[in-house]
């Protein structure tokens, strides 16, 4: 499946300068990292670990003080699309025209885009609904949106900055076993920024654990769980093994960790 | 109160409470209130308690509208009022809106705008009135201007505000997918700051209407703030009421109707469907 | 844009780092102040086009004057009692008429707005009172209490007196449910609900109340002087306007907008200071 590389980072510095005090603030140091095609990555970390700033470098909506990124061209669509944290469908348009934004701003007319969404619509579970607007959906319907937004313009990276964070715990499950199952469908490659341990481990082949302060790469570790995962996965002893390394890297524990040593 | 050796008794919500829901409660007392003030105003001025030439009475009022509706005598100065407030109205959103959105999407015309913007908002536009009569004349046209540049500087202050307002989160969208600025203008931009046009408009209407009156007050042979002030160099209370309860009336409908549009404008936005 | 720095290559797009521009000492302090220079620099630009344009005779000295003239008749106007006079009027009408709807309006409101009912009573006749000009009250206060200070000092309570009311009702009717249940499973008193909880909590509302006040209140005054000609700032400048006399009235002009911005920036300062634990609120300015 791993033909070649989706993205490839190397060195990627990003210094910010506070307007006041005139201090450098490194918000990421030295970052390096490999996606191969089709790879489901998650970078995780505390807040102020830079993973977020990582995913808008990739996303070209920050530009990185040093390094280079790399990303695999693509014959058609976009090498990469962002799903954004929560909120972020514009309340004045409908389900369907939310999804349909990225084909506009590729310069699709609305009324194609309209037409060309609607298997996405349903392929996130939104049949139905795409005439309703964002304050009549649930939190969880909302995500679903935006994730169909990002898929419609058939990229070839999707980058997830926190979607779930602002679900409540049930909703987030069904939604991580939902994003499974429409990455096993549309066969993308993923770069997945979380906080919660639990996430990563289920939802990744790999799971890149982040420092802050400065930002950093600190560990990189491969998930070996069967796929395709049910939820009931997260009660095996193999999952909790995980989680646990992982917890105590975050809790800078990072002796335990030695022999999986670091990648590239 | 975990152990405590008596209970405490929690009776039990009265039925009537119930019966009336809230809407139709709102509708009750607004009625009582509404029709128990013009009882009461009738009925201490009918008694003599304070002379009827300082408030009038409601039947009095009553009965000038009838005579002065029947022979013609109000529709003249009222239509006059509303042309003078329909032009000055219009004229001041298709200059303003435009203006405040100018301003606000560019960073450097904004900064060069915002002062001097922030002075001519807080200046009270009445003050320009004997300016416009010598410029204009006591004709239609200084109070079409009058009512224009009230109305003006609270749309284009408004309209920019909203501009700026803009949530950065959702412009980010429009950058990530690769949209380019005019589409960021288009589908961000505008949907978001047209609640903020809006609300523009609504308190621009009212200072327009506030334009009018002035104007008319200071120097004018037509129009409904003549007719108030005629009537009350006559001591005709009972005209000046009508003259004042009409302005009134139009600042209702007025707002009403802004608030229609709004409804068909903004059907996106959860807060006005209760 | 977003791809601007992007190499291209045949497999893969590359994203490279910003170019690092340097940047004079001059040019970073620009950078840092450009807000202020550019807003002074359009002030600044509005008085020049408006001298210029005077000296060039592009705008009509006869009704505009020029800031020069203004500047002149200004100095002059200082020096004479009659001015004075006018300015001491005005605040006096200005004060005690909102200060007594203040005293009226916030404890009226409080009511108003706790008593559920009571406030469904007076809906219609508060919506309709705030949706009237409130200077075409004039003539009948005219009639009231004839041309004196008391009927400027009338129109000014007029003026602001429901706009506050309004917004004391609107916050008492806000105070969050929760902190009420809060008190109730407290068993705290009606008494200390309303001192400790629904006071503080409308307050931020009663002064945005008083900003929207202000204009109503600065024009009322105005108008009210226009109206009755007796004495006041808007008399000074209907009296100027009369005779001709452009940059004495736009000194007038002037000086009540030196005076509405004062007061603006007066209450906005209090209303962010009291909202500092409160997001901004969107209160509905009507007339």
């Amino acid at each position: 499946m791993e033909h070649h590389l989706a993205l490839s980072a190397r060195g990627v510095q990003m210094e910010y300068r506070d307007r006041q005090s005139g201090k450098r603030l490194l918000a990421l140091e030295n970052v390096d990292l490999d996606v191969p095609d089709g790879a489901f990555v998650s970078l995780l970390g505390p807040s102020g670990c830079g993973k977020s700033t990582f995913l808008k470098i990739v996303n070209g909506l920050l530009r990185q003080t040093s390094g280079e990124i790399k990303l695999h061209r693509v014959a058609k669509g976009r090498e990469d699309a962002m799903v954004f944290q929560d909120a972020s469908l514009f309340p004045w348009y409908t389900v369907t025209d939310n999804v349909a934004y990225g084909l506009v701003c590729a310069g699709v007319s609305r009324k194609a885009a309209r037409e060309r969404v609607q298997p996405f619509i349903d392929l996130v579970g939104l049949g139905g609904f795409g005439d309703k607007y964002p304050y009549q959906l649930s939190g969880g319907m909302q995500q679903r949106a935006n994730l169909a937004r990002a898929l419609a313009v058939d990229a070839a990276i999707l980058l997830m900055d926190e979607p779930f964070a602002s679900l409540d715990a049930q909703t987030r499950e069904l939604m991580q076993a939902e994003l499974l199952r429409i990455w096993n469908a549309a066969r993308k490659t993923v770069v997945f920024v979380t906080h919660q341990i639990d996430e990563a481990v289920f939802l990744s082949d790999r799971v890149v654990v982040m420092a802050a302060r400065p930002g950093r790469v600190i560990a990189d570790i491969t998930i070996d769980l069967p796929r395709p995962r049910e939820l009931s996965v997260k009660r095996t002893p193999l999952f909790q093994d995980y989680g646990e390394r992982i917890w105590g890297l975050l809790a800078g524990r990072q002796e335990e960790t030695a022999s999986q040593g670091r990648a590239s | 109160m975990t152990g405590g050796p008596a209970l405490v008794a929690r009776p039990a919500a009265g039925a009537p409470a119930r019966l009336r829901g809230a809407l139709g409660e709102r509708v009750f007392y607004g009625l009582i209130g509404f029709v128990g003030v013009l009882l009461i105003w009738e009925a201490t001025a009918q008694l003599g308690l304070y002379r009827k030439s300082l408030l009038s009475t409601p039947s009095a009022i009553w009965q000038a509208a009838a005579t002065d509706i029947a022979n013609g005598e109000l529709w003249p100065h009222v239509s006059l009022s509303l042309t003078e407030f329909a032009i000055g109205f219009v004229l001041s959103l298709v200059l303003g809106v435009p203006l405040g959105l100018l301003i606000g999407w560019f960073r450097r015309v904004d900064y060069l705008f915002s002062g001097l913007l922030a002075g001519l908002n807080a200046m009270p536009h009445v003050a320009l009135i004997p300016l416009i009569i010598l410029v204009a004349g006591i004709g239609m046209e200084s109070k079409v201007i009058v009512v224009f540049l009230w109305t003006f500087f609270a749309v284009v202050v408004t309209t920019f505000n909203g501009v700026q307002t803009t949530a950065r989160k959702h412009l980010e969208i429009t950058r990530s997918f690769g949209g380019s600025q005019w589409l960021a203008f288009r589908t961000v931009v505008l949907p978001s700051t047209l609640p903020f046009i809006i609300s523009g408009v609504r308190i621009g209407a009212g200072r327009a209407l506030v334009g009018v009156v002035s104007a008319e007050f200071l120097a004018a042979n037509r129009g409904l703030g003549f007719y108030i002030s005629l009537y009350g160099t006559f001591l005709d209370t009972a005209r000046v009421m009508l003259g004042i309860v009409i302005f009134g009336i139009l600042g209702v409908v007025i707002g009403e109707l802004v608030r229609v549009v709004e409804r068909r404008f903004e059907v996106w936005r959860p807060d006005l469907h209760h | 844009m977003a791809r601007a720095s992007t190499a291209d290559g045949p497999t893969f797009r590359t994203v490279l780092p910003r170019q690092r521009r340097r940047r004079s000492a001059a040019q970073r302090w620009y950078r840092r102040n450009e807000r202020l220079v550019l807003s002074l620099l359009g002030i600044v630009a509005f008085f020049a086009v408006w001298q210029l344009g005077a000296d060039a005779g592009i705008v009509d000295r006869f009704f505009f004057s020029s800031p020069s003239e203004v500047a002149i008749a200004g100095w002059a106007e200082l020096q004479r009692a009659r001015f004075w006079e006018d300015v001491r009027v005005s605040s006096v009408e200005l004060a005690v008429g909102s200060a007594l709807a203040v005293i009226v309006s916030v404890p009226l409101g409080l009511v108003i707005g706790w008593y559920r009912r009571l406030s469904y009573a007076f809906d219609p006749w508060l919506n309709f009172l705030n949706a009237l000009p409130r200077v075409a009250l004039i003539p009948l206060v005219v009639l009231w209490v004839g041309l004196g200070v008391e009927m400027k000092m009338l129109i000014v309570f007029l003026g602001a007196v429901f706009t506050i009311m309004v917004a004391t009702v609107e916050g008492v009717r806000t105070v969050e449910r929760q902190l009420l249940d809060v008190a109730r499973s407290f068993r705290a008193s009606e008494a200390r609900i309303f001192t400790s909880l629904v006071i503080p909590g409308t307050l931020p509302f009663i002064i945005s109340g008083l900003r929207i006040a202000v204009g109503r209140v600065l024009a009322g005054v105005i108008i009210a002087e226009f109206y009755a000609q007796t004495q006041g700032v808007g008399v000074m400048i209907a009296k100027a306007a009369a005779t001709l006399q452009s940059d004495r009235m736009m000194f007038g002009v002037v000086l009540v907008t030196l005076l509405g911005i004062i007061l603006y920036e007066a209450v906005g300062y209090a209303e962010r200071w009291f909202q500092r634990w409160r997001p901004s609120l969107d209160l509905e300015e009507t007339t």
